[in-house]
């Protein structure tokens, strides 16, 4: 990661991928030495699909989403309703989630994304809070209303059950798979349209540019992402509440994202792990103060490191005197590297006058 | 259930070679063998042995742990934490004796822990939600090695987990809940429900209230809109229309709502006389306080005196709502702490002096739910769950609240005397928690249905 322009090194590359891969494959024992417990480890992994997902979004294109458990839920319930009426198996399920999210993003896309800023998140929240209250109240019958959707199957792959510690490697393959694209994103012409939107919206649309299918494009993505980890969610357990649908869900997203740190995919799946392990570790030491103290870790986080963990993290090394790289990807604002592209321009300008 | 454990045998004996588990299992024996003889003198110890593990069974070390699972966080916080102190008390009971210990017979408590094992617990919150009650369930099934968790207050939450102790092996002791889903069409075998259910409340009210209103009485029901709320407005319904009344209108109101006057408006617009209140919690508070001060216990309607009811009833609601706003109103309760029975007087003592006040009756059905896990337990000498799910079914007991009582093994429903209870103005009550004047216990064989009244199946002993 740095502050300008470089050719992409794939030896970096792998080993980024492979120090990410190794930390998530081992979480099953190093989280157990802090109190943590083998399906904590799962749910851990489930969120940092959809976190990650959501930074897609947040922080590429800075469209904040107020509805995205609309694509967790949606994906949940169908996953537990092809569990219930198709099959145990799980590749229908997905292949099922996957379609359902694609179109739902469509329309959804179609229906807000022509609004930004709070319009955008207001209409999102607005639309997905309308199918949380359409499966407690139309859908009730296929969505078991507030009982949720119960039922006692054993979804396998290809007869392999999935439980215990398979739903754990079949969530941690797929974390990696989505932070290997994710960051393949960035780096792509695709990802610089993407934060180009975030820059200025205006200017890119006088250039010819054809942003709304750069946004649905992002929106697209985030929403298979949070598709897929609804799906898994209904795997690991098969069980389907209607809060994966609820409001609450939605900002627990952006929380995730908000504490980890915006914009650096790495950040809100270590967000995702800390409220996943403060809900379910610390909550249980506290007893009922933890949501008082979960609320003021995040007042204190958003005072005093705006940027998140990673935010903190960087900080650190600052402190510590070494060369931190600037929060946003590719985008040369140091002064050093300002200093460098005007000579480059310079160079080009003289080139030019031959 | 010997059918399906044939079943299991033939499987395992026609697999070839191996497995973990049969490699585990004849090391352990050979251990047991060697190693500690006298253990086949112990109670069960033999038996044990050839039990397969399910769950968090077979229990290691020198204590056995429970899980108190209740809403410590969301709308149902204050009886949560009613019920965290009956859970508190039992384990102190179970280690200690004391309280119902007394009273409960048949009983095998000995008052040294259970199976000679010390009962330690962890809690969790359920935040009054489904999802999270499942996944703080699960914690304390993985990590905290609990063998049974108990909890309750919603019965949304004691459905997801009850499917939950289905899947994982782990005996589910329903604290508060009283849809008709959760023994009805939800029922687990691995799920227990001592509370009664909107069924048994209307059973119950249907005839108080026709005796006292007149047959000819037109209703008019609110109802919180979730399956609690449809499950009671379906048994009142059924049980008042068997006396002659006539539903007239029935208005599904949003969990949780603050404001009701919209509802009480049309209620006043109609031609109804009674006003049913299917709501539970903070609702009923706001919605009886704001029906009382829309003046309708004033009112008359079709020469008639209107009427509230509030069909499921709760001292902690009654506290809420005041004594003014709850004066001569008819509901049912599974129990209140002025029962002169033996059983209720030796909890209702052992609480006070524990925290300083009478418990409510959702403490009540906790605390004995925990006893009666353990009872099974040391009846039928083992922790592993089917013995101890058949040492439940069809249990009778006495010495726990007033009467005999009965779980029945078809459906897990708790059967026994239920109370239609009035509220007491403010010039009748007598001290701060006098709230509930007891109208007519009715008696256990009045408010019993056939299992078939509802449909859905218990599932196997074992967990697939």
């Amino acid at each position: 990661m740095s502050t300008e322009y470089r050719p992409h090194s794939w030896p970096r590359e792998g080993i980024v991928l492979g120090v990410f891969a190794v930390v998530v494959f081992a979480m099953p024992w190093w989280l157990t030495w802090i109190g943590g417990y083998e399906a904590l480890a799962t749910k851990i992994v489930i969120w940092a699909i959809f976190a990650l997902g959501f930074d897609i979004l947040l922080g590429f294109t800075g469209y904040l989403s107020f509805g995205h458990a609309a694509f967790f839920g949606t994906s949940g319930y169908v996953a537990g309703l092809m569990f219930l009426h198709y099959s145990e198996s799980i590749i229908p399920a997905l292949l099922a989630c996957l379609v359902v999210s694609i179109v739902l993003a469509l329309v959804l896309g179609f229906l807000t994304l022509r609004r930004t800023g709070i319009y955008f998140a207001i209409l999102t929240l607005a639309f997905a809070q309308m199918l949380h209250a359409a499966a407690l109240s139309i859908f009730q019958e296929w969505t078991g209303g507030d009982n949720g959707l119960t039922m006692s199957a054993q979804p396998n792959l290809f007869g392999l059950p999935m439980d215990g510690l398979n739903v754990f490697y079949l969530a941690a393959v797929l974390v990696v798979i989505g932070f290997a694209m994710a960051r393949q994103i960035r780096r792509s012409p695709l990802g610089l349209m993407l934060r180009s939107i975030k820059e200025n919206q205006m200017r890119l649309e006088y250039t010819g540019v054809n942003v709304m299918a750069y946004k649905m494009t992002a929106y697209l993505i985030s929403a298979i992402y949070a598709g897929t980890a609804g799906w898994l969610m209904v795997v690991y357990e098969p069980y389907v509440a209607t809060k994966f649908l609820h409001w609450s869900t939605s900002g627990e997203v952006v929380i995730m994202s908000v504490i980890g740190g915006v914009n650096t995919l790495i950040g809100p799946m270590i967000g995702a792990a800390f409220m996943m392990y403060f809900e379910n570790v610390v909550q249980s030491e506290i007893g009922e103060l933890w949501k008082l103290v979960l609320g003021a870790i995040f007042v204190l986080i958003v005072i005093f490191l705006p940027g998140g963990f990673v935010d903190g993290y960087n900080r650190v090394r600052k402190v510590l005197g070494q060369k931190v790289p600037s929060r946003r990807h590719n985008v040369p604002d140091s002064p050093e590297s300002m200093r460098k592209l005007r000579e480059r321009g310079r160079t080009a300008e003289a080139g030019r006058t031959d | 259930m010997t059918d399906q454990n044939d079943d299991r045998n033939d499987k395992k004996s026609t697999q070839a070679g191996i497995s973990r588990r049969d490699f585990l299992k004849a090391g352990t024996t050979t251990a047991v063998v060697a190693g500690t003889a006298p253990m086949f003198f112990v109670r069960g110890a033999w038996a044990e042995k050839h039990m397969e593990p399910i769950g968090n069974f077979p229990v290691k070390g020198k204590t056995v742990t429970f899980g108190f699972n209740v809403p410590q966080t969301g709308a149902y916080a204050d009886e949560g934490a009613d019920e965290l102190r009956a859970y508190k008390l039992a384990v102190k009971h179970l280690n200690g004796g004391g309280g119902m210990l007394e009273t409960l017979a048949p009983s095998s408590l000995t008052g040294q822990g259970v199976l000679g094992k010390k009962v330690d617990y962890v809690t969790g919150d359920t935040q009054t939600n489904p999802d999270a009650a499942r996944t703080s369930a699960r914690r304390m099934v993985e990590r905290d090695g609990v063998i049974m968790y108990s909890g309750g207050s919603s019965s949304a939450t004691a459905i997801a987990q009850q499917y939950l102790a289905q899947e994982m092996g782990i005996i589910f002791m329903c604290g508060l809940t009283h849809s008709n889903d959760t023994t009805g069409k939800d029922k687990r075998r691995y799920g227990f429900r001592h509370f009664f259910n909107a069924y048994m409340s209307g059973k119950a009210l249907g005839p108080v209230l026709a005796g006292t209103y007149g047959e000819d009485r037109r209703a008019f029901h609110l109802t919180a809109d979730y399956t609690w709320g449809h499950t009671q407005y379906d048994s009142i319904k059924q049980f008042t229309e068997a006396e002659g009344w006539t539903t007239v209108n029935n208005i599904m109101t949003p969990l949780g709502t603050t404001d009701y006057s919209q509802f009480l408006t049309a209620f006043l617009n109609s031609d109804a006389d009674v006003l049913v209140l299917n709501h539970y919690g903070k609702d009923m508070v706001n919605s009886l306080t704001q029906a009382v001060q829309f003046g309708v216990r004033d009112m008359q309607k079709n020469g008639k005196d209107v009427q509230v009811v509030v069909p499921l009833y709760s001292r902690l609601m009654a506290q809420g709502a005041g004594a003014a706003n709850i004066d001569g109103v008819f509901g049912s309760t599974n129990w209140n702490w002025t029962l002169q029975d033996p059983g209720s007087q030796a909890f209702v003592k052992s609480f006070e002096d524990e925290y300083g006040f009478p418990p409510s009756q959702a403490a009540q059905t906790c605390y004995v739910q925990t006893l009666l896990y353990a009872n099974a337990c040391e009846r039928a000498g083992t922790f592993y769950p089917p013995e101890v799910i058949k040492a439940l079914e069809d249990f009778k007991f006495t010495g726990a609240g007033p009467g005999e009582a009965i779980y029945r093994g078809a459906d897990h429903q708790c059967f026994k005397d239920i109370l239609v209870v009035q509220g007491k103005g403010p010039d009748e009550k007598q001290g701060e928690y006098d709230l509930l004047k007891i109208h007519q216990q009715v008696k256990r064989d009045d408010v019993m249905y056939p299992v078939d009244t509802f449909p859905g199946e218990l599932g196997p002993y074992k967990p697939a």
